[in-house]
Formats: C-alpha cells, sequence, structure tokens
C-alpha cells in the first residue's frame, strides 16, 4: 500500500498549517512525517506546499562508491554473549547491527528511515498502528522474512521469560497478544493506550527490537547469527575479534559496498587511538573527546560528529534531606557554568541542556524557554529562601564512566561558593548499577547517572514519572505525570507541544535532577573512508560505506 | 631429591584448594551479581533474579561450592557465564597466549640480566657498574603503562618499526608472531632487568668474595675461568630463585601490558571475570596461575638444588 490513509492525508494537512503558522521548522516537519508514516510523493508535496526551495535530502557523498575491501573496525568488546532480545551494551550492539535489521533506522536527524516495514500508518486515535512489510527480503539462511518473524520476535521481547529490557519501553503501551499477523506482509500493533511516537519503539532507539526469524531460539544467536542485514558474521572469538562477509542477497541491490569487515575488540580508548593513527585499523566505533585528543589534530584523520541526547542526569532525591526544598535544589542548577563545562570536559563539542528532557533537539520540544546561566547571588538567595543561609552539605555518587568524574570535580568547584559544599564519593560502574535488590544508581540520595540517545523523550519519563521504574529522585507531581500523559497519547501536534512545554517547565521548576549538556558523539576514521557517519546512538551502519 | 620434589607437589594440591575458597568468599564480598552483567542496568530486578536462578548463584555459598568444586575436578569445567564459550578451551588458550609472551620476555632478558648483572660485579663501583645499576633500576620502576604507551608512540605510531597490535594476523608463522610479540615484551624486559640483574650482581660480589675464589687466584688460574666454571654457578642460586617468582607473574600477572597492547592473555581475562563475576571462568584462571606459580618456584627450587649440593643434601 503506497497511498496514505484519509488519517494520514488530513494528519498532513495538519502539519502544512504548522509550518505556515510558523510553528514548525521544514526540519520539525520532516521528522513528523516520517513517525506518521507518510509517503514519499506526499512529503515532497508538502514541502512544496510549504514553499520550501528544495525537496528531498541532500547527497552526501561526491564520490562514486568503490566497491570492495575490507574495513577494519575498532571498537569495545561485547560485555556478555551476544544476545540481541537482552543486549544492552555497545559493543554487541554493534555486532548485532550488521546481521540483523529492525522495521525501521533512527536517521542521525531523528527522521525514522523505513528498512524492513516500507510503510505504516495509525488509526485516527493512533492507537492501532499498521505496518506493511517490505516484500522478497530473505534471511541470510535463505529463509523468507515475513509477518510471522515480526510477530515472533515481539513476542520473544515482550515475554517476561525472555528477561529483555525491551519491557520497560513497552509497559503500560504494547502487551503480549497486541501484536497481530494482517496477512504476510502486514503486521498490526493493537496498543493499550494512544500513542504518538509509537514506529520510535520498533525503531533503532529501541536497540532490543532487531527482527529475528520465526523459529529462533533464545541463547543462539552467538554460535548461529541470524538476521536479514547487509553483512554475515562467519567468525566471533569473545573479546577478541569478530569478522563479517557481504550479504551476498542483501535486499538493497548493489549494497553493501565492501566485501567485509575485520573488528578487532579493545577495552582502551586511547589504545584505540593509536592503533587508528598507526593505520592498523581504519575506524574506532566512538571517539569519547577524553584522551583522543591526538586524533583531532592528525591529518590522517578525520572525526565525525553526530549531535545527541546523550547525557549525564544529576538527581536529587526530592524526600531526603537537604533536597526536599526546590530551592536548594534550584540553588545547585544556578551554581553552574555550563558553557565553560561543556568547554573544559567536551572542547566545545556538546550542547547545552536545560535541566528537563524535553531537549531542544526533539521537534515537539520547547525552543524558547531561557537557558540557566550561572547566578551564584541567585543561588544563595535561593538557599537564605529556603531557611539554609549557611550552606549545604551533600555527598555525591559518582559513577567512573567517561568524563563523569572531572565533571563532578569541576561541580564541586563551582557549587563552593553558592554556599553547597559537596564531597564525592566515586564508584564503579558495578557498584552504582548493584544487583538484586540493591541498585544504588535508584537509591542513592544524590548521584550522576549516564543516559544514552532517544529518538524520542518518551523513554526518559520514567525518570521523573511518579513510581517510575528508573525515577532515582523519587519526584512526584500529577501535574507533570498528566503533562507526559497527554503529551504521549494525543496526535494533534499542537497540544502535544504544549503539553511539553508544560513538562519541562515543570521539571525546570522543581529541578529533581540536573542536566546540564547533552553530548555530541565522535566516530573518528582514516580519511579514505567514506559513507559512514557518526551516530547519536553509537550505532554503526556500514551499508553504504566503502574504503576510496 | 625426589623426595623433596614429590612433598613440594602434594602441597600444591592442599594450597589449590585453599585459593579456591577464598575466591569464592571474595566473590561474595564483591558487589555485584551475573544476572545484572548478563542484563544490563535496565533490567527489572526481578529478571535479574531470574537470570542469577538460571545460574543458580542464588544458591546457599557452600552448595555452590561444593557443585563447582566437583564439576571442576572432574574436568567438566562448564561454560563461561558471561562469553557463552567453554572455560576450558578459553582458559587454555588465553594461558598459551600468555605464555609465548613470557616466554619471549625471559629468553631475552635472563641472558642479558645476567650478562649485565656479572659484568656490574666483575667492575664494581667503576663507570660500567653505576650505569648498569642506576639504569636497570629506573627502568624497572618505570609503570608498564607508562613505557608501553611511549614504546607504542614511538616505534609503532611515529617510527613504523613495530606493529600496532601484539596479535599476529590468523596463520602467521612464529617469526611474524614473535615480531608483533617484541613490543609488548619490552616493558616486561624493563621491570625485570632491575630485579635480575641486581640479584645476579649481588650473588656475584659474594660468590667473588668467597675464599675458595681468592684460593683460585691466587693459585694462578685465568680470571675467566674462575668466573664462569666456579663463582659464577653460587652466585646464580638466588638469581634463579627470584626468575622462579617472576615467572608467575609474567604468566598471569599482566593486566596492564595486556589491555594496552589488547593482548587476549589469561590476566586479563581473570581481572575481567573478577569484575563482571564469571565465577567459572575467575575460579579457573586464578587456580591455573596459581598452580603455574607454584609449579615455577618448585622448579626453580630444584634448578638451585642442583647448582648447590649444600641445598640438595639438606645441610
Amino acid at each position: 500500500m503506497t497511498e496514505d490513509t484519509p488519517f494520514q492525508q488530513e494528519y498532513a494537512d495538519h502539519l502544512r498549517h504548522e509550518v505556515l503558522n510558523g510553528h514548525m521548522t521544514r526540519r520539525q516537519l520532516l521528522v513528523r512525517a516520517s513517525v506518521i508514516g507518510l509517503s514519499t510523493t506526499a512529503v515532497a508535496r508538502l514541502l512544496a506546499a510549504c514553499g520550501s526551495k528544495s525537496a528531498g535530502t541532500t547527497a552526501p557523498g561526491t564520490t562514486q562508491p568503490k566497491m570492495g575491501g575490507t574495513l577494519r573496525a575498532t571498537m569495545v568488546s561485547p560485555t556478555v554473549a551476544i544476545e540481541p532480545t537482552t543486549m544492552y551494551d555497545t559493543g554487541s550492539i554493534a555486532i548485532a547491527q550488521q546481521v540483523a535489521e529492525y522495521l525501521a533506522w533512527v536517521n542521525n536527524d531523528l527522521t525514522l528511515r523505513p528498512v524492513l516495514a516500507e510503510k505504516w500508518s495509525p488509526d485516527a486515535a493512533a492507537q492501532v498502528w499498521t505496518f506493511n512489510l517490505r516484500k522478497g527480503v530473505a534471511f541470510q539462511d535463505g529463509k523468507p522474512f515475513g509477518a510471522d518473524d515480526v510477530v515472533a520476535t515481539m513476542n520473544i521481547l515482550l515475554d517476561p521469560k525472555t528477561v529483555s529490557a525491551a519491557i520497560a519501553s513497552f509497559q503500560g503501551i504494547l502487551s503480549p497478544g497486541g501484536v497481530v499477523k494482517v496477512d504476510d506482509a502486514t503486521v498490526a500493533f493493537h496498543l493499550d493506550q494512544p500513542n504518538a511516537d509509537f514506529p520510535y519503539l520498533v525503531a533503532s532507539t529501541n536497540y532490543d527490537c532487531l527482527i529475528l526469524p520465526s523459529t529462533y531460539k533464545l541463547g543462539t544467536w552467538q554460535k548461529n547469527p541470524v538476521g536479514t542485514g547487509p553483512f554475515m558474521m562467519t567468525a566471533y572469538t569473545p573479546k577478541q575479534s569478530a569478522t563479517f562477509k557481504k550479504n551476498p542477497k542483501y535486499w538493497q541491490s548493489g549494497m553493501p559496498y565492501l566485501d567485509g569487515i575485520q573488528v578487532t575488540f579493545n577495552e582502551q580508548t586511547q589504545a584505540q587511538g593509536l592503533a587508528l593513527q598507526a593505520g592498523s585499523v581504519d575506524m574506532m566505533l566512538y571517539t569519547p573527546v577524553q584522551g583522543s585528543q591526538a586524533l583531532f589534530t592528525d591529518p590522517n584523520v578525520k572525526v565525525m560528529t553526530a549531535p545527541s541526547t546523550m547525557h549525564r542526569e544529576l538527581h536529587m532525591r526530592v524526600d531526603t534531606a537537604p533536597f526536599t526544598d526546590k530551592r536548594v535544589r534550584q540553588a545547585l542548577a544556578y551554581s553552574i557554568d555550563r558553557p565553560a563545562l561543556i568547554q573544559a570536559l567536551f572542547n566545545g563539542k556538546a550542547e547545552i541542556a536545560d535541566d528537563n528532557v524535553f531537549f531542544k533537539q526533539y521537534p515537539l520540544a520547547p525552543q524558547d524557554l531561557p537557558d540557566r546561566a550561572q547566578d551564584i547571588t541567585k543561588a544563595k538567595a535561593l538557599l537564605t529562601a529556603a531557611g539554609m543561609p549557611n550552606g549545604v552539605s551533600a555527598t555525591l555518587f559518582v559513577e567512573e564512566y567517561e568524563e563523569i568524574a572531572q565533571y563532578a570535580t569541576l561541580l564541586q568547584a563551582m557549587a563552593k561558593p553558592a554556599g553547597i559544599n559537596l564531597k564525592l564519593n566515586q564508584v564503579t560502574l558495578t557498584y552504582w548499577y548493584g544487583s538484586g535488590k540493591n541498585q544504588p544508581w535508584l537509591q542513592a540520595p544524590m548521584g550522576i547517572t549516564d543516559w544514552t540517545f532517544r529518538g524520542v523523550p518518551d523513554q526518559y519519563f520514567a525518570a521523573f514519572v511518579t513510581n517510575g521504574i528508573w525515577n532515582s529522585s523519587k519526584f512526584s507531581d500529577p501535574a507533570f505525570d498528566a503533562a507526559v500523559k497527554g503529551y504521549l497519547t494525543t496526535v494533534d501536534e499542537t497540544k502535544r507541544r504544549e503539553y511539553a512545554k508544560t513538562g519541562a517547565t515543570i521539571l525546570m521548576d522543581a529541578t529533581p535532577a540536573i542536566i546540564p549538556y547533552t553530548i555530541s558523539v565522535n566516530r573518528a576514521m582514516r580519511q579514505n573512508v567514506q559513507g559512514v557517519t557518526s551516530d547519536p546512538a553509537e550505532f554503526l551502519d556500514l551499508t553504504t560505506a566503502y574504503l576510496a | 631429591m625426589l623426595r623433596l620434589i614429590v612433598r613440594r607437589l602434594l602441597f600444591i594440591v592442599p594450597t589449590l584448594l585453599l585459593v579456591s575458597i577464598v575466591i569464592f568468599l571474595l566473590v561474595e564480598v564483591v558487589p555485584g551479581d551475573p544476572g545484572r552483567v548478563k542484563l544490563g542496568p535496565y533490567a527489572s530486578a526481578e529478571q535479574v533474579a531470574q537470570v542469577d536462578h538460571q545460574l543458580g548463584f542464588d544458591r546457599p555459598l557452600a552448595q555452590r561450592y561444593v557443585r563447582w568444586l566437583g564439576s571442576f575436578l572432574t574436568l567438566h569445567w562448564g561454560d563461561s557465564w558471561n562469553l557463552g564459550v567453554p572455560v576450558f578451551s578459553l582458559t587454555m588458550q588465553r594461558l598459551w597466549s600468555s605464555a609465548q609472551l613470557a616466554a619471549l620476555a625471559l629468553v631475552i632478558i635472563i641472558p642479558l640480566s645476567i650478562l649485565l648483572g656479572v659484568v656490574a660485579a666483575l667492575r664494581r663501583d667503576g663507570i660500567a657498574d653505576r650505569i648498569i645499576t642506576v639504569t636497570s633500576l629506573s627502568l624497572t620502576v618505570i609503570p608498564e603503562f607508562v613505557s608501553g604507551v611511549v614504546l607504542i608512540v614511538l616505534f609503532a605510531v611515529t617510527i613504523k618499526i613495530f606493529p600496532v597490535s601484539a596479535v599476529a594476523p590468523a596463520g602467521s608463522g612464529p617469526f611474524t608472531r614473535i615480531y608483533h610479540l617484541i613490543l609488548p615484551a619490552i616493558p616486561l624486559m624493563f621491570v625485570e632487568l632491575g630485579y635480575i640483574a641486581r640479584m645476579a650482581r649481588a650473588g656475584m660480589i659474594e660468590a667473588l668474595d668467597t675464599a675458595y675464589v681468592r684460593t683460585a687466584t691466587l693459585k694462578g688460574l685465568p680470571r675467566r675461568r674462575i668466573v664462569v666454571t666456579h663463582a659464577l654457578r653460587n652466585a646464580l642460586a638466588p638469581t634463579v630463585a627470584v626468575i622462579g617468582t617472576q615467572i608467575g607473574w609474567l604468566v598471569g600477572g599482566l593486566v596492564v601490558v595486556e589491555t594496552l597492547f589488547n593482548y587476549p592473555g589469561i590476566g586479563k581475562l581473570m581481572a575481567d571475570s573478577a569484575t563482571l563475576k564469571d565465577v567459572p571462568v575467575l575460579e579457573a584462571t586464578v587456580l591455573v596461575v596459581a598452580a603455574i606459580y607454584m609449579l615455577s618456584n618448585l622448579a626453580a627450587d630444584v634448578i638451585v638444588a642442583l647448582l648447590n649440593p649444600r641445598v640438595r643434601f639438606g645441610r
């Protein structure tokens, strides 16, 4: 089906009005259009109607792709045996994503690119989403791909016995039995409640949702890697290396351009960087700014960047002294010099964030809320008003991860003049994420946790809604819960934007967490590597990669 | 002599048993659990409990230990909880890799250190002695991650003499493999040079001061003959003992070098399995390395006994 449903046509009209009224930029229009599943002709018509001069995307590459060659990549090793339905670490995800695919892929600009699904559309209430699957696709072992595989994969993910983290993403939205085969090439998702962002939950940003054959048995992927993707994994040695060769029957004709990929695992960023400089690898999966300064100035290396909503959340438990009074939390927020922090930690390669999860990159997020600049006088006044004119003290748990320790040290220095004395308690990741019923990151009075990129803010809400599963700050505000519910279940763009603004304003006022920046994700590679960009979630798509 | 060896071998068994118990106890104390490692931070506590149950991690400590001991002794080492591959082949592969690196380092450094130590002793308090002593001491104290990084930057990135990867491509011959191992072996040699050379020097000085050497000199024997045939044998005893204690470290203790050079050795496997609470692999690697420590010490003691008959006959 390539024709848009009447609902979609109506929605397109609504989007056109939004743009003509100046409520939406062309970029935001493209994102929302892709989520609702508008056909490319409809989008082109929309752009023309909006008075856009250029329709469609600009071609990234200027040279003709060169066929052949083996790309040598280095990345951190998968931490555990690779199992697509339960994976969570960068290494496992990067490996699995070469072999298997999602229904859709989240592009760097947050638009959705159809992959195994060609097109999708919601009903008028956005509670039933129908996905039309791509025809003529087969798994690498020859089995044809169809609706049965999608239904089976989704049921595995939704089954509590699978212990997939995807269940948390689908909670309250999709239940087992909600995924129904309509015919061999069509699947319908019957949601528990309306959700205007649903396609993101079956796209790459919900990374466990790789589509596997209906015959797949849990725990067998590492020995027998299956998928519909551009590369086949021919060898895997844990903690050492992985070898891929091109899938000759890949459904995108003419691709991939590479003959194969050779992955070497390496835990250390510095060692990866040295290998890249020496020319023994062609690219690094992820290049954090810290420790890779030499790469940014090496003439043989280029560093691609992608803005991301990856961030660090510094939560303060609203039920524990001294942070029970929101003025104390706000005081800490006002003591931070955000631009200076970004310069010191990332050499400028990050964006300012304002203590709420409706990051400016999201199309529906408010763009006009004022940034929180450093204001020590105001911070002191807030503390005095809260009944603590002599300042406060608290212990801040700092997880050992990338730049977080340096962030905490700088924060400690910035907070001191305002009267906030922080004692730093550095802990390992293992300790922080805990075991059994003991999960410090959800219980500590004050701590910094790393959060990865998500295509929509929906998956961050669990940190702030009442009884949210990832709610470290124990923040609870019925007004916020209502704003989130409204945001998720309404289809009307204008109303959604209002809910987002309400939600952002509430969070900024209550400040249960401090989020001063979102990090840009860098990826370093040799100059001759083409057709690969960086990715906000550190994902690796080598379909169009080639070695010039 | 044979009795000495047999007695020592028998002593190894209860020691290893004790070590295995200590590891189990330490794993209990350290935070984290394998279920959480397998599922990641975003899985719920119930999901984690499920996986722990599957792995048998929620059973009482004593029960877990006995089950593990039973399967370990019958060589059913099972699968790694994290990596999903059989523990036995994983451990042995890594051990073989570490052994190669250790062997290369030892083959180069033992003759070199002994030579330098002897030269320093013969030219005691002279320029050569000062240079050798100070240099070897300085090289020993440089941390391996510092010397390693400097070596890589100098000899693999800037002046491309050596490859940056310690692992040769699959199917390479022995010479290529040695070529790839030279760079990671150098920080090890720096560390060992100090120990062995100084021990050789001290042993040599002591041997040269003995009455029988004085007698040999007065008898008119050539200096070379005195040193090589008479003094060296006695000088080497403490040196061999030191080398014996170092072998265990060279095989199982190289976490830093293995991480820096991305070399798949047993030291790093041990460290990783400890962090990730992979108990089958942790126990296997610790016991293997402990056994190597004890066997290499035994071998060193045997060699000392061979060199020095007084030790052999217990006087």
